[in-house]
């Protein structure tokens, strides 16, 4: 692929500066090179010869991105700027290579101390997105080759994975549906609890649950990273484990997840041949939790909770997936509960996956817009879809001395299900 | 620039408020005009100044060593007025971004230059009154950069333009001094009127960092209508049809089906993708003669040969319709990757005429040009859709555009009526304003600039 091949996509930004009034980066580091605007100059006057895109700073300002799609929104051209940040940062990656876990950890992680510390509290969630258990139990070794050598032997995660505390098939007497549960790697490495909500609600109304136990990670972490093969790879693999599967749907509790396997695969597996039928099987089929359950309706009556809650929309079930509706839905259905709107339940909190761990003091300071509106909702517990999100926006209310829980839209359903206190 | 220099302008704003890296300077050599800098026009440094003082300080410098400096805000002009030379310090306005005051009483506000104009509107809103200024770009562009091209907008048909709003202006001067022209009063003749010198100015006479602005009572209540035509003509005959019937529209938006068929792709509302041309008309005050005023529109525009006139029926479909006609200017590259959005003003009465023209000149050089305009202030955008990598079209593009302007001025009109001349229309000028009022200009700008230090390639 050659830099001039994005030049199409390019030049059509017309440079309006549209994209000023809603890009989260933007609206900390100021500088034009940091909002999409800027990022497309940069990539057309690499086509240009004006920018060397070997330069560090050029790879930096790439990574400036969440891939939280305002501006994308928000741009009447239609520009796909995570098109182009894709395509920039898989160039990035064939023409320099990425040693991504070296470059996490080593120049990132132990140069930063503040972001030690937090890896240090974070560490399963790390391993979780790049280590597997090593065979024999005896630790973890890297899932993905993603710059750390394949045998390296890691410190293991504490947590039981979901997969291995739910057997492969939950059944109901006489199911509704019949649904497979596509956990991702946060669910099963780092918030089993979040699986186990999930399943727990979904059984309670009358649906069947199969989880593949074969399933790996949707490869959004490396995608968004540029590492294409890779990302390829996983895909590949998560198609041929779900889209054969003789279910009603395929339910995803991550935004992320649920925005690959919907959207992301089709351009993905664009080249792969005989992919083509099973990935648009695979996306008509997948739907976010909330987004299923509200389409077949609770059956099962709540005990209710005495809470005062507010919505985070995860950019990739939003604006990805264009789940905004149902979740609130279900959780203002809850009985006894307040639903409080936060004034930008839209803006991107920060997290983006790795983004927070390469740019763990720019994701903070984003974070407190996110952290001062649920203080100043006055709610007790901050709802979301998307795990990555509650991690981060978790990290920032401890931070910054804001009282309140943090839950998954599951894990809120399964409390008010609850039979006793 | 010398590294003292670059020391001493660090000590003036403090570090952390200048870029300096080459990938960051590189995004300050365009704006939202055609045209850019590129590398040859690459600016030596972008500094953010945090008061009046420090931009005065600044400009001193700039004097000392004759550096030019290019003050920005949003950077959304589409006149090329804040693209750079090599070498020149970009002189960004965003950290100047308080409303300082809103003086309900005598109706005026005062704000500083990087205050985003929608904040603004929505702030003073809040207090039932009322800023009119509204150009497409609202959302990002800043008070001080609405001064200094003198923006306009869709409400220019009935409330003018920014000029119309500005009272006062806390300006620092070329050479450094700091200015207060005008005054909090509504009316004011001490002197020069260099408040209506600065306003307009692109940023070649002074540095806008404070204006005080007139405000006006929130309208009660808004209406907006749709008017669809089969024919493009017909629409443009019926603006000065309808200010004749002694109705000032607030808004009088003609829209070409280039644009009505993209921005509905781009916002999918409904637009009738079929017809030749819409006018957008809004009316505002009291809520008593909304409905009067819509009667007598709508039965104008049947008059004309509108095949249906549709009244938006609550808030959410005129928000809409305001939506759309907001994201018109970009909706459009869709068609072509390149926009170059012309902004020539003609009489009212001249706009069937000019819009024949446009269409004329089209065909003539094979390219194309959707028509949008503000066709109740009489000002037309011929958006010519092209691609830049299209060498041979470009030149096609450059002859129309040069036609356009020259019918233009042949009915008495004006290259521009909102946007500036910039970089963009800089050779054109003369042929607007003569030789003698090129020399007017000029010894204006050298009598405020005698070194040439500010934005020195706009004039």
């Amino acid at each position: 692929m050659q830099w001039s091949e994005l030049e199409k996509e390019v030049i059509r930004c017309i440079k309006c500066g549209a994209c000023q009034s809603v890009c989260p980066v933007f609206r900390e580091l100021k500088a034009e090179s940091t909002v999409a605007r800027g990022k497309i100059n940069l990539i057309r006057a690499v086509i240009r010869g004006d920018v060397d895109a070997a330069g560090a700073g050029f790879e930096e300002r790439m990574s400036w991105c969440l891939m939280c799609k305002a501006c994308q929104e928000s741009c009447p051209s239609g520009v796909k700027l995570d098109q182009l940040m894709l395509a920039a940062r898989r160039k990035l990656a064939e023409d320099k290579g990425l040693p991504l876990l070296k470059r996490l950890i080593f120049r990132l992680g132990l140069k930063n101390r503040r972001l030690f510390d937090l890896g240090m509290s974070m560490g399963s969630v790390f391993q979780g997105l790049v280590l597997r258990p090593a065979p024999g139990g005896k630790g973890m070794l890297p899932r993905l080759p993603m710059g750390l050598d394949m045998r390296r032997l890691v410190s293991p995660v504490d947590a039981r994975p979901f997969r291995s505390r739910v057997p492969a098939v939950v059944a109901v007497d006489n199911p509704r549906k019949t649904v497979a549960f596509f956990t991702g790697c946060m669910i099963n490495y780092v918030y089993p609890q979040i699986g186990e909500a999930v399943v727990e609600v979904l059984k309670r109304n009358g649906v069947a649950v199969v989880i593949p136990a074969d399933q790996h990670c949707c490869g959004t972490p490396v995608y968004v990273n540029g590492d294409v093969p890779t990302a390829v790879e996983l895909a590949r693999a998560t198609v041929d484990t779900l889209a054969d599967l003789e279910v009603d749907a395929v339910i995803t509790a991550c935004g992320s997840c649920g925005a690959a396997l919907r959207k992301e695969y089709a351009a993905l597996l664009a080249d792969e041949p005989g992919y083509a039928a099973k990935v648009a099987a695979l996306a008509a089929k997948t739907k976010d939790f909330a987004e299923f359950l509200a389409e077949v309706g609770l059956t099962a009556e709540m005990r209710g909770l005495a809470a005062t809650a507010t919505y985070h929309d995860s950019c990739h079930l939003a604006r990805s997936q264009g789940v905004r509706r149902q979740p609130r839905q279900l959780i203002a259905g809850v009985p006894g509960l307040t639903f409080k709107e936060l004034k930008a339940p839209a803006r991107c909190c920060g997290a983006a996956g790795s983004f927070s761990l390469a740019h763990y003091d720019l994701s903070r300071s984003i974070n407190d817009h996110k952290v001062d509106d649920i203080a100043a909702s006055g709610a007790d517990t901050v709802v979301t879809g998307c795990p990555m999100c509650m991690m981060h926006i978790r990290d920032g209310m401890n931070q910054r001395g804001v009282a309140g829980e943090v839950l998954h839209t599951a894990e809120l359903l399964a409390r008010a299900y609850k039979d006793e206190k | 620039m010398e590294q003292a220099v670059v020391a001493a302008v660090k000590g003036i704003v403090g570090a952390e408020h200048v870029l300096e890296k080459y990938e960051d300077r590189y995004c300050y050599t365009y704006d939202a005009s055609a045209v850019t800098a590129g590398k040859e026009g690459m600016p030596a440094l972008v500094v953010y100044p945090g008061s009046a003082a420090e931009v005065s300080a600044l400009l001193k410098l700039a004097n000392e060593h004759r550096f030019p400096v290019i003050p920005r805000g949003a950077g959304s002009n589409v006149s090329g007025g804040s693209i750079p030379c090599a070498g020149a310090l970009v002189m960004v306005l965003t950290r100047l971004n308080k409303i300082v005051a809103i003086d309900r009483k005598n109706m005026v506000a005062e704000v500083e230059a990087g205050v985003i104009t929608a904040d603004f509107q929505t702030e003073v809103e809040k207090l039932g009154l009322f800023y009119p200024p509204d150009p497409a770009s609202k959302a990002f562009s800043t008070m001080g950069g609405n001064v200094a091209e003198c923006a306009g907008g869709p409400r220019g048909a009935k409330y003018g333009v920014t000029r119309d709003y500005v009272l006062g202006l806390e300006v620092v001067l070329p050479t450094g001094e700091i200015i207060k022209t005008g005054a909090r009063t509504m009316k004011c003749v001490a002197g020069y009127d260099l408040t209506r010198l600065m306003t307009g100015s692109e940023g070649t006479l002074g540095v806008v960092t404070k204006a005080i602005v007139k405000l006006l009572p929130l309208p009660e209540a808004k209406k907006t209508m749709l008017a669809i035509f089969d024919d493009v003509e017909k629409a443009a005959e019926t603006v000065a049809q309808v200010f004749m019937a002694g109705v000032i529209p607030t808004t009088l938006e003609l829209l070409d089906n280039i644009y009505i068929r993209n921005i509905e792709a781009a916002v999918n509302i409904g637009l009738p993708v079929e017809a030749e041309a819409v006018l957008l008309i809004e009316v505002d005050g009291d809520a008593a003669v909304l409905d009067k005023q819509v009667g007598i529109i709508a039965r104008i525009c049947r008059e004309q040969g509108a095949t249906e006139v549709k009244v938006a029926k609550d808030a959410k479909e005129a928000d809409e319709l305001w939506v759309a006609r907001r994201s018109a200017f970009a909706a459009v590259s869709r068609v072509r990757p390149t926009i170059i959005g012309e902004d020539c003003t003609v009489p009212r009465d001249k706009i069937p005429e000019m819009v024949r023209t446009i269409r004329a000149i089209a065909d003539k050089y094979n390219i194309i040009i959707a028509v949008l305009g503000h066709a109740g202030d009489g000002n037309l955008h011929a958006t010519i859709l092209t691609d830049e990598r299209d060498k041979e079209e470009m030149a096609r593009v450059e002859k129309a555009a040069e036609e356009i302007f020259a019918a233009t001025l042949a009915v008495d009109g004006t290259l521009t009526g909102e946007h500036g001349i910039g970089l963009v229309k800089k050779k054109y000028l003369p042929l607007e304003l003569g030789e003698g009022g090129m020399l007017a200009m000029r010894a204006i700008k050298k009598a405020l600039d005698p070194n040439n230090i500010l934005n020195p390639e706009l004039v």
